[in-house]
């Protein structure tokens, strides 16, 4: 691993003083669990690694009072996994973490730490798009809210300008009536998705009165496939509409051919996906019903 | 690069060690302190092979920075049992046939430790999740998983 | 005394558990010497180019290197890293093609240069400040567009790129006749895939020349006094100046049937005057290190009406990556296992191998019986779906029994396929579901077969050649002395019970040193499944004949004849009268420390060479559900029926059986060796591009071990290890086809590629 200069801050206001002075020069260590092999293999090089594991206040996974639930910067992603509130009120989240395989990753690894790399194919950032996540980011000249759809301007770019740091995230109450699920497609279980879909479907008196359809892996981010949401919106969702959303939803998205897949199985596969996630959310918006 | 003198509660033992940043913790176990049960298999956290416990938590060496977890309590293989007898889960690793190469039996047995641990009484299936992170070339993991549930059933019934 | 066996059969801890349970088995990479320098080699980044000029000038100038070498400071002796060549019967077709260092550069990774320095940053450092001068070259990543006239020539001899073409030595009848009687011919072409073994121990080595210039080399080497020869004669030493050293290893599969990193690093050795640990990154090991051939491979079968297979024809491009290695010996045995699986009257084979700028191959887990059979039980599949037969009851047909010859030409001392195909049928309910309803929502199920025989060692085709050494200790325990190693197969476990079982010892009884030329007797090494069948022998002839001298003393202490003695869990005793008895410990004592002269250490010598090759069998069902909407395959569940004719340790014969379950999965569901098609770069270069399968893919499983000892056999046993995959591999293909009605001619049999075919129909 190439030397750098190590810093602990052990606070907030420290650690974006120092992202602010360093800029390109420095990157922030959180879980380690994306960052360390890439360093160790030459990958990713600083001059300034700057540790925010020791800052305290920011490994936290609680309700927001009546509105909703927030989770800290170190909240690592096993304690999300865990947290009975996620299981119950974000079920689409608890899924998206549950399937990750390995245990010492969400041990390791931290929520904001996976949307910080700003890969399209993150499981949890797809279901964050779903479930219209907010993100706390402080820098040195203060804090702001960013929606999470807002956040990623490109492959492998967020909206952080230099010296900000992401504290935690929101994430609203779901309202009544709302069904979700989490659906992808990985060559074996460990791997990273070839795509991924998460939905959520609120009804109010048999009618959609919202959809929202996040696609992983099939563009340069995660999207929410708007097109297809209008399809739905104040609708009622019978087998051919779904199927047809779907339709606009593949159509929306820019996939790639990579190693794991063809551009032409994202494609084709992710309208499945979406029809088989609106279905399973609208099953279990019924259900609340 | 600043070297610093760092120590590490490594298996109930304090070691003053000289690091650099750049170090992994996987590879000052293996170096200075030629603990070489932790074993490097990929080095980019896919593996499991590197797996130690860090304050009671399942972390991949590999993929931690030594300095990043000085003064926490780790543990490794060689601590688990330290002398016979051995603990119930590399005592049920042999009896059921569990090890065959043996390159990822340290990993999967620390993992399994830390998954018992908050996991006293699992199925099968949770047992498989629980080594999801943990690969293995030669098993199959059928007998590990059975090694596991194994262990599992003579530490509830106050097994050491 | 009863003939109940006593420990051969049991579930008995293997050897090593412990150590290894504990963290304190040293592993290559665990080893430290005094003084070891750190050795890292320098890739080529090119597929294919000349050298034109290697300045390591700076590199030998940075403080901490102790050794830089090129091709022009090592041997210059070509040589075939494949250890076939010193033991085949027919070594003709087994060219020599390699350097220690490449002159020329013929795949991306390909060996240029190599440093010894005194840490991991400085060797790092000093392969950076080695400046190569290439000349690049066009190169060819596939095997037929590498045979065009025009393609760019790899190795001088090889016009076309092709190394060899040869047809299959012992086909017999004729194949045309026999494809014009049949009612029904189906011809396919399947490109098997050219997967990496992965074996979870990153390839290591350590080279170290005493001061007087005795060379010690640590390696995982299978074969440690074929390669301690094949490296004597690259670098002009004596053999036994060499002392080869094998301690745990992790995992070989086959792989290590070739030399690997032994010359690069003795050479670093030499050079530098001190150890050297050369050690492997999982990816260098996987783009380094050898992974399977790719069969381009046209099968062809012709049957009758009443499901009998009468001609079988296989024609193969063989593409064997930059260097010829097992191109030959792995293809020959491809052949083999496609004609000789089943009665048939009329067979043929050819193949040509060809040369590629991709990483070389090797032999690995099934060694060519793998991918011929996966192609064959294909086409069986196939040619009872058109003549409407029950592709069990076609196999029922005409499956070998014995007295028939095995795929070796061998006669078959047993053969269980009858019972073992009946029997699983019964288990799985292969009837009833193939009757099923089919289904008609967007997943399928689907259920399938396949059958294998592989072998226990190579015989005919080689030198087999075993020793063992037995002596007996003061407390009535023996250290037996044998030089195969550990590789996670457990043959040191299976020995001890021999010996225990043989000399009437407890298994804990048994001391063993092992892995170690010095102090162990000639052994051709470990491949082809030939340890247990071939070695044990070795270790029964050892200890009857220790027994021999034990019961001789034992005779006269005891006033009765030799022959009318028995031991048992260490006690001698007359089987006329029992309460005559003495420990084993006693006699040992009394011949070691006795005023009369009459000094022994009771020990025993023994050789082995085998006349005969019983194989295993194997019959494995496979029950799949296919998502036509995504192409996905689920596996459900595993039915395994082997028969090791008598397994020595029953959980070390089962583990290996589930453990090839897992490679067989990931060998056609997920392992994808992916070569960049422009520039030979190995994209799939860890484990988080080359999937292996986790716990979580593991279906349901089911091992059942149908023994019938084989009379040549120690105890009965056969080997197992090598031939685990060869069934599976099909079966699940084949549940894939009865699933969703595709071929799958192209392995890893992906999603994409199913949903493909699907939407092709």
């Amino acid at each position: 691993m190439k030397p750098f200069e190590y810093l602990e801050p052990s606070t907030v206001k420290e650690a974006t003083q120092l992202l602010s002075d360093y800029g390109e020069k420095a990157q922030v260590l959180a879980g380690g669990v994306h960052l360390v092999p890439k360093m160790r293999k030459g990958e990713i090089e600083m001059e300034y690694l700057v540790n925010i594991q020791r800052i305290p206040g920011l490994d936290y996974v609680e309700p927001e009072g009546k509105q909703g639930l927030k989770f800290g910067a170190m909240c690592k992603l096993r304690s999300m996994e865990i947290s009975r509130t996620i299981q119950n009120d974000y079920p689409v989240l608890y899924e998206a973490i549950h399937q990750i395989t390995s245990v010492q990753a969400k041990y390791m690894g931290t929520a904001v730490g996976n949307l910080c790399v700003a890969t399209p194919a993150s499981d949890v950032a797809t279901a964050l798009f779903a479930l219209g996540a907010e993100l706390n980011i402080a820098g040195a000249h203060g804090e702001r809210v960013e929606p999470v759809e807002k956040f990623y301007l490109g492959y492998h770019r967020t909206s952080l300008k230099r010296g900000e740091i992401v504290l935690g995230v929101f994430l609203p109450k779901l309202p009544q009536g709302t069904g979700t699920s989490f659906l992808n497609l990985v060559r074996t279980h460990s791997d990273i998705a070839k795509i991924s879909v998460a939905v959520a479907v609120t009804l109010k008196d048999g009618i959609c009165r919202e959809a929202r359809i996040a696609i992983g892996a099939a563009a340069p981010t995660v999207f929410r496939a708007a097109k297809a949401e209008l399809e739905l919106k104040d609708q009622k969702l019978t087998p051919q509409l779904i199927n047809q959303a779907a339709g606009t939803a593949a159509g929306e998205t820019r996939p790639i051919s990579d190693l794991r897949s063809s551009a032409e199985y994202r494609k084709k596969t992710a309208k499945v996906l979406v029809r088989r996630g609106l279905e399973k959310a609208l099953e279990r918006a019924r259900a609340q019903a | 690069m600043k070297r610093e003198i760092a120590t590490f509660k490594i298996n109930g033992w304090s070691y003053e060690v000289i690091i650099t940043p750049n170090m992994t913790l996987s590879e000052l176990l293996r170096g200075p302190l030629d603990m070489t049960g932790t074993k490097h298999a990929c080095e980019v956290g896919q593996c499991g092979s590197c797996t130690v416990l860090v304050d009671g938590k399942p972390m991949l060496s590999c993929s931690t920075l030594a300095i990043a977890v000085r003064d926490k309590e780790i543990l490794t293989i060689e601590g688990l049992s330290q002398g016979a007898p051995l603990h119930p889960l590399q005592q049920a690793f042999l009896d059921t046939g569990a090890i065959q190469c043996g390159f990822c039996t340290p990993g999967m047995i620390m993992m399994a430790k830390a998954f018992l641990d908050e996991n006293p009484n699992p199925t099968r299936q949770e047992v498989k999740e629980g080594l999801g992170g943990n690969l293995c070339r030669c098993t199959g993991y059928v007998k590990i998983v059975d090694a596991v549930m194994a262990a599992a059933e003579t530490m509830r019934k106050g097994g050491k | 005394m009863s003939d109940e066996l006593s420990v051969v059969g049991k579930r008995l801890p293997r050897w090593g558990a412990s150590e290894k349970a504990t963290g304190a088995a040293r592993f290559l990479a665990d080893i430290k010497l005094p003084g070891m320098l750190v050795g890292k080699i320098l890739f080529s980044p090119h597929a294919h180019a000349r050298i034109l000029k290697i300045d390591t000038s700076k590199a030998e100038k940075l403080p901490g290197v102790e050794a830089v070498v090129t091709w022009q400071d090592v041997p210059k002796n070509l040589y075939n890293p494949n250890k076939l060549d010193l033991i085949l019967v027919h070594p003709e077709l087994e060219f020599k093609d390699m350097y220690v260092l490449s002159e020329k550069a013929r795949f991306v990774g390909d060996r240029i240069a190599a440093v010894a320095a005194v840490d991991a940053s400085v060797a790092q450092r000093a392969l950076e400040l080695i400046e190569v001068n290439y000349e690049a070259l066009p190169a060819v990543f596939d095997p037929v567009e590498a045979m065009k006239p025009g393609a760019a020539r790899i190795h001088d001899y090889a016009e076309n790129n092709v190394s060899v073409r040869f047809g299959f030595p012992v086909a017999w009848g004729d194949v045309e006749k026999g494809f014009q009687e049949a009612d029904v011919v189906v011809e396919e072409t399947f490109r098997t895939a050219g997967n990496h073994i992965c074996q979870m121990e990153p390839c290591t080595c350590i080279a170290s020349f005493a001061a007087d210039g005795r060379l010690t080399i640590w390696s995982p080497s299978q074969h440690p006094f074929l390669h301690r020869r094949k490296l004597a004669e690259i670098f002009g030493m004596p053999e036994g100046r060499i002392k080869w050293i094998t301690p745990h290893v992790g995992g070989a599969f086959g792989k290590y049937g070739s030399l690997s990193l032994e010359p690069v690093c003795a050479a670093l050795a030499k050079k530098a005057g001190r150890p050297v640990k050369l050690e492997f990154s999982r990816e260098e090991d996987l783009f380094g290190t050898e992974p399977r051939q790719r069969y381009i491979s046209s099968g062809k079968i012709g049957v009758k009406k009443d499901g009998s297979i009468i001609a079988l024809q296989e024609k193969m491009i063989v593409d064997g990556g930059a260097y010829y290695t097992h191109n030959f010996s792995t293809t020959a045995v491809n052949m083999g296992g496609f004609t000789g699986l089943y009665r048939c009257p009329n067979v043929a084979a050819e193949a040509t191998c060809v040369y590629s700028n991709v990483p070389p191959t090797g032999g690995v887990r099934g060694y060519g019986n793998h991918e011929g059979t996966c192609v064959l039980e294909q086409l069986v599949d196939a040619a009872a779906r058109k003549i409407g037969m029950d592709p069990l009851e076609m196999r029922l047909k005409n499956a070998k029994k014995a007295g028939d010859p095995s795929s070796t030409g061998i006669p078959m001392e047993t053969c269980t396929f009858e019972e073992m195909i009946k029997l699983g049928a019964e288990k799985i309910g292969w009837k009833e579901k193939r009757l099923r309803k089919k289904e008609t929502g967007p997943k399928r199920y689907g259920i399938g077969m396949g059958i294998a025989m592989d072998v226990s060692g190579a015989q005919p085709f080689n030198i087999q050649h075993r020793n063992a050494f037995i002596k007996f200790n003061e407390d009535g325990s023996a250290n037996l002395l044998v030089n195969a190693a550990d590789l996670g197969q457990n043959i040191i476990g299976a020995l001890m019970q021999i010996a225990a079982e043989t000399l009437g010892l407890k298994y804990g009884d048994i001391h063993v040193v092992a892995g170690d030329t010095d102090s162990t007797l000639y052994d051709i090494g470990q491949h082809a499944s030939g340890g247990t069948y071939q070695i044990g022998h070795a270790v029964i002839n050892a200890a009857e004949e220790a027994k021999k001298d034990l019961f001789a003393r034992a005779a006269g202490r005891l006033g009765v004849p030799a022959d009318d003695l028995e031991v048992k869990a260490g006690r001698i005793s007359a089987k006329s009268d029992p309460t005559k008895e003495v420990s084993v410990g006693e006699v040992v004592k009394e011949a070691m420390y006795n005023f009369k002269g009459e000094h022994l250490n009771i020990s025993g010598k023994g050789s082995f060479s085998p006349t005969l090759n019983p194989p295993p069998f194997s019959v494995v069902f496979t029950e799949v559900e296919v998502d036509t909407e995504t192409g996905e395959v689920k596996v459900l569940k595993i039915l395994y029926l082997a028969d090791p004719g008598k397994a020595i340790n029953p959980a070390t014969v089962e583990g290996q059986l589930e453990g090839a379950i897992a490679q067989s999965l990931g060998y056609v569901l997920s392992e994808d060796y992916a070569i960049n098609k422009k520039t030979g770069v190995l994209e799939s270069d860890n484990f988080n591009t080359y999937k292996l399968v986790s716990a979580l893919d593991m279906p349901e499983t089911e091992v059942i071990l149908y023994e019938k000892p084989v009379p040549s056999g120690p105890f009965g046993a056969k080997g197992v290890a090598q031939g685990a995959m060869i069934a599976v591999t099909p079966s699940i293909a084949n549940a894939i086809y009865d699933a969703v009605g595709v071929f799958i001619t192209d392995m890893p049999a992906t999603p994409e590629k199913i949903l493909a075919a699907l939407n092709r129909r």
